[in-house]
């Protein structure tokens, strides 16, 4: 069950200037490469017909469910869900089975086909900024957030502070707090003027968490989960050898020169 | 990984590789370190936080700055800093790739091919600095002080950067702002004596917003005022020709034809005083020439405007009822540029008005502090006299345009046409003209014509390509500016790292360029350090102390906020400057151009991920833009036969680019719109270049007579299949 005392955090779809702050900071903190993300905007943008038109913008980052599936569904272990809100993933005990990525109802875990196999399995998703958390900080992309699109705190809190917005403002919101129920609950809560669907969220996700299911799946697949571990264990043993030996920071820095030098020429 | 074949796509990933690679296992270079340690800022590690600010646009918002070994790995928002409020927006975050970027220069170049061939070696500052002094000297013995040109964009280092061109002694000036906003600044002259008064947002109600897309064009603590203002409820009237992210949360969005809003706040000040909704008292104790203004405006009711503006009479009507119903808690805002055409003077003259008749001043509308006041200066000599006539036509063809202010474009085609005389050097230093003035072709060749040009920046951008030598700048994050004040704060920028390479400050630049030109006396600083100890001298606090807190306190000054610097001392709805210079004295409609068929208006604006022509080269930027695409309305779109997605030629009178074309309901059907910044000519930024098309290919040069702006949506263009 849910830790009572556990952080989340609150997305105002009303407040969201799309400005991408919240993205840019998260690749900063996290030192994400430049052709991935752990932030992205979803959402049907501008909809209607000129002159009459709405815009609808949502930023998208793990749920941090309370029951996760990806947790769920991982044969060893790599997902924890903090007790304090955040869902971390352990790269040194994934198997790259991939299981988390299907199990997830919001699509949100990203396998990174760069590295997955020569590197070692390298699943990528928020992480709440766990790091920052325990420094006494809020999660890169809710400090500075222009607008207070997004805020940080308790979740009971911030679900009673969604419903005093609704409750002052109604002809502004969709009468519900996404997140508050759904999947049995996650700790990024949603706050909407358009269906939460024209957000990109699923609809009609339910409020028990997908676990059940999941857990039966892997329950029946741990053989192949097994093997696999012991085959990539094997393989990621030697690629990290390899890794340390040769992708030293200097030679790709001077490849990245030389590559800029041909590139002008 | 062969580097021949090297993919864009593999190239920003490793790029961005680098930036964490070199993140580790480098010792902060010793003079930073041991500053930073002595003032507490950092620990014996090397890591800790430094207050400084952000230079990713002209807002300067305090900025946290975290260092790690250093290197500095993460900016955060100042909390302390009034413009940040603890935030930073995607370019505030974006910042240290700027300073990390691999297309930085970092030592002095010379040029060795030809102009605009991009082939460069490099020196020694001591010989770039000669080169410099010399050539200048020389055009300056030759054809005396005003054949050199002097240009730089709004920064911090603009006061040494001005103090050098005012001891060489040429009267020509070139600064974006008639790129910009002169016509609100002229009109907040002539109206309220002032440049730009401060806005606050606390109680305000009722906002009529004009060519301010505060949502996308950002200003971290105005747009979160905005914000937090909706959010409890204030009602937002929004012009724009597109609907942007700012249109999406106004109350009421108007796709205005452009060039109209002039007719928009006539009709309101029309229907706001034959309704007497005005505010009597403060008209009849703080304003002139009310009564002339009233005659003017009698002809343009809303039934005029309907069909000028495309917003219909009841409308019009309405708001203006609402404004002055919230008043006088209801502001309406000068904007930027308005809609950028050559009346957009008179369209910030009606703003001006429209808020003086509701009485929102000292409540909404505020007298802003002058910059600068309370710090000490270095001492220096007085300036030699210059007599030359300034080329830009200040003021002997635009006598109302302030001297620090000129313009910028006119002074462009006076180096192309030779008059009033010829110019044969340029001084550029912190600012992109070829991308940034009107008609990229005629600024090319006005450049092909000079003996002479030297750039100051960070990068190769698009000016710097075509120098003859760039002086490599230490990034904001190197180096120190004078301080800034915001209020009653001196803010500071301070280096949180050690300049890269040979890069170097503006103030440590300017001052060995006066060494060698014999104006040393006009520098009268050791160095950066000093110059700020100078400044603080009159305050009795140690730089040290300000390096720590991030600030400086600046005594209280109590002022009258009910007193104006104008001719008569009152608010002039009516001026008798404007009258005298040959100008309507009373806001006026003057009608602007539209396209013909098959014409469009050609918009320009701005995005929340870039400022102007400076930013597309950062890759944390690149990587979360939106393709920069040409708008054109869906419906349009079809009747043309065009497709989303599809290449399309873009024509003006003067220049055509290709660009993939955005087929969205978010735009009228008289309109295309481009973000500016793109098409760059200069490869040596290797991430924007390629990228989108340049809109100043397309711009023609047109400019108000009044306040020298130059309309910068007077240009009309047509649109084909590429």
């Amino acid at each position: 069950m849910a830790n009572k005392n556990q952080y989340a955090m609150l997305f105002d779809a009303t407040r969201c200037i799309d400005c991408r702050a919240c993205m840019v900071a998260c690749s900063v903190e996290n030192n994400i490469p430049m052709d991935k993300t752990r932030i992205w905007v979803s959402g049907i943008g501008v909809s209607g017909q000129y002159p009459n038109l709405t815009r609808s913008t949502m930023v998208y980052h793990c749920m941090h469910c309370l029951e996760p599936d990806c947790a769920s569904a991982c044969p060893v272990g790599a997902w924890t869900k903090r007790e304090d809100g955040p869902v971390v993933y352990n790269s040194e005990v994934c198997i790259g089975c991939r299981y988390c990525m299907n199990a997830c109802p919001f699509g949100v875990p990203k396998f990174d086909w760069d590295k997955g196999i020569v590197e070692g399995p390298l699943i990528d998703k928020c992480s709440m900024c766990a790091h920052r958390i325990d420094d006494g900080l809020e999660p890169a992309c809710v400090a500075t957030c222009p607008t207070d699109a997004l805020v940080f705190g308790d979740r009971e809190e911030l679900i009673a502070e969604a419903h005093g917005r609704i409750a002052a403002h109604p002809d502004r919101y969709v009468n519900h707090v996404y997140g508050e129920t759904e999947n049995g609950g996650t700790s990024y809560l949603v706050l909407s003027h358009v269906p939460f669907k024209d957000l990109g969220l699923p609809e009609g996700i339910g409020d028990e968490p997908l676990n059940t299911l999941s857990e039966q799946y892997v329950g029946n697949t741990i053989p192949v989960a097994l093997t696999w571990a012991t085959v990539l264990g094997a393989v990621t043993a030697g690629v990290h050898t390899y890794k340390h030996k040769n992708h030293k920071a200097e030679s790709l820095v001077k490849e990245t020169a030389e590559a800029a030098e041909e590139e002008i020429q | 990984m062969s580097t021949t074949t090297i993919s864009r796509r593999d190239f920003l990933r490793i790029a961005g590789a680098s930036v964490g690679a070199l993140a580790v296992g480098q010792l902060l270079p010793v003079k930073v370190a041991e500053a930073a340690r002595q003032a507490g800022l950092i620990d014996v590690d090397g890591n800790g936080y430094i207050s400084t600010m952000c230079e990713m646009c002209v807002w300067r918002c305090g900025v946290r700055a975290k260092v790690e070994n250093g290197r500095v790995v993460k900016l955060e928002g100042n909390p302390e800093h009034p413009h940040s409020l603890g935030n930073l927006c995607a370019r505030g975050q974006s910042g240290l790739m700027n300073t990390y970027d691999p297309d930085r220069v970092l030592t002095p170049l010379i040029r060795v091919g030809q102009r605009g061939e991009g082939k460069f070696r490099q020196a020694s500052w001591e010989e770039a600095l000669d080169l410099v002094a010399n050539s200048m000297q020389e055009i300056k013995d030759k054809y005396g002080p005003e054949a050199v040109v002097f240009s730089s964009t709004h920064n911090l280092s603009q006061v040494q950067f001005e103090n050098l061109l005012n001891a060489f002694g040429s009267p020509n000036y070139g600064t974006q702002r008639s790129l910009c906003f002169n016509a609100m600044i002229v009109a907040n002259q002539m109206t309220y004596g002032l440049e730009e008064p401060n806005r606050s947002y606390d109680g305000l109600k009722y906002l009529i917003l004009t060519g301010r897309n505060l949502m996308e064009a950002i200003s971290t603590s105005e747009t979160a005022a905005l914000s937090h203002a909706i959010d409890r409820g204030m009602k937002v009237v929004y012009l724009d020709p597109r609907f942007t992210k700012t249109a999406a949360k106004a109350t009421n969005w108007l796709p205005v034809r452009p060039g109209s809003d002039l007719a928009f706040h006539l009709a309101l000040l029309n229907v706001i005083v034959s309704e007497e909704l005005y505010n009597r008292d403060f008209v009849q104790q703080y304003t002139v020439g009310f009564d002339q203004l009233a005659a003017e405006i009698r002809p343009y009711t809303p039934e005029w405007a309907a069909p000028i503006t495309d917003i219909d009479a009841e409308t019009i009507r309405r708001i203006a009822r609402e404004f002055s119903d919230a008043a006088p808690n209801a502001l309406a805002h000068n904007g930027w540029r308005t809609s950028n055409f050559v009346n957009s003077f008179q369209t910030q003259r009606a703003i001006s008005c429209l808020n003086a008749l509701v009485g929102n001043w000292g409540i909404h509308l505020l007298p802003a502090a002058a910059e600068g006041a309370g710090l000490g200066v270095p001492p220096q000599p007085p300036y030699p006299r210059v007599s030359a006539m300034r080329m830009d036509g200040v003021p002997w063809k635009y006598p109302l345009v302030p001297f620090k202010l000129g313009v910028f474009q006119e002074l462009r085609n006076a180096m192309l046409s030779e008059d009033p005389y010829q110019a044969h050097g340029w001084f550029i230093s912190r600012q992109n003209p070829v991308q940034s003035l009107p008609d990229r072709g005629k600024t090319l060749e006005a450049m092909s014509k000079l003996d002479f040009i030297a750039v100051v920046d960070i990068f190769l951008n698009d000016t710097a390509w075509f120098a003859d030598v760039v002086l490599p700048e230490a990034s904001y994050l190197e180096r120190y500016d004078p301080l800034n004040v915001v209020g009653n704060k001196a803010f500071i920028r301070q280096p949180v790292i050690q300049p890269q390479g040979e890069a170097k400050s503006a103030l440590w630049i300017y001052k060995e360029l006066g060494k060698r030109l014999g104006l040393e006396d006009f520098f009268q600083y050791e160095d950066e350090e000093d110059y700020l100890r100078q400044q603080l001298a009159p305050l009795g606090v140690t730089l040290e102390d300000v390096r720590e807190k991030g600030y400086a306190e600046l005594p209280e000054e109590e002022s009258d906020p009910f007193t104006w610097n104008t001719p008569s001392g009152k608010v002039e709805l009516f001026s008798d400057t404007l009258d005298r210079a040959g100008f309507s004295a009373v806001p006026a409609w003057e009608e602007p151009p539209r396209p013909v068929d098959g014409q469009f208006y050609l918009l320009t604006g701005k995005v929340g991920q870039h400022t102007q022509f400076g930013t597309q080269n950062n890759q944390l930027l690149h990587k979360y833009e939106d393709e920069p695409r040409l708008w054109m309305n869906a419906a349009t779109a079809r009747e043309l036969g065009l497709k989303d997605n599809d290449l399309v030629k873009v024509k003006s009178e003067i220049g055509e680019v290709n660009i993939t074309l955005w087929a969205t309901e978010a735009i009228r059907p008289d309109c295309v719109y481009l973000t500016p910044g793109y098409g760059h000519l200069s490869k040596g930024l290797t991430t924007g270049y390629g990228v989108g098309a340049s809109d100043s290919v397309l711009h023609l040069s047109f400019t108000d007579p009044i306040s020298g702006s130059q309309a910068l949506s007077q240009t009309f263009v047509t649109v084909q299949k590429a």
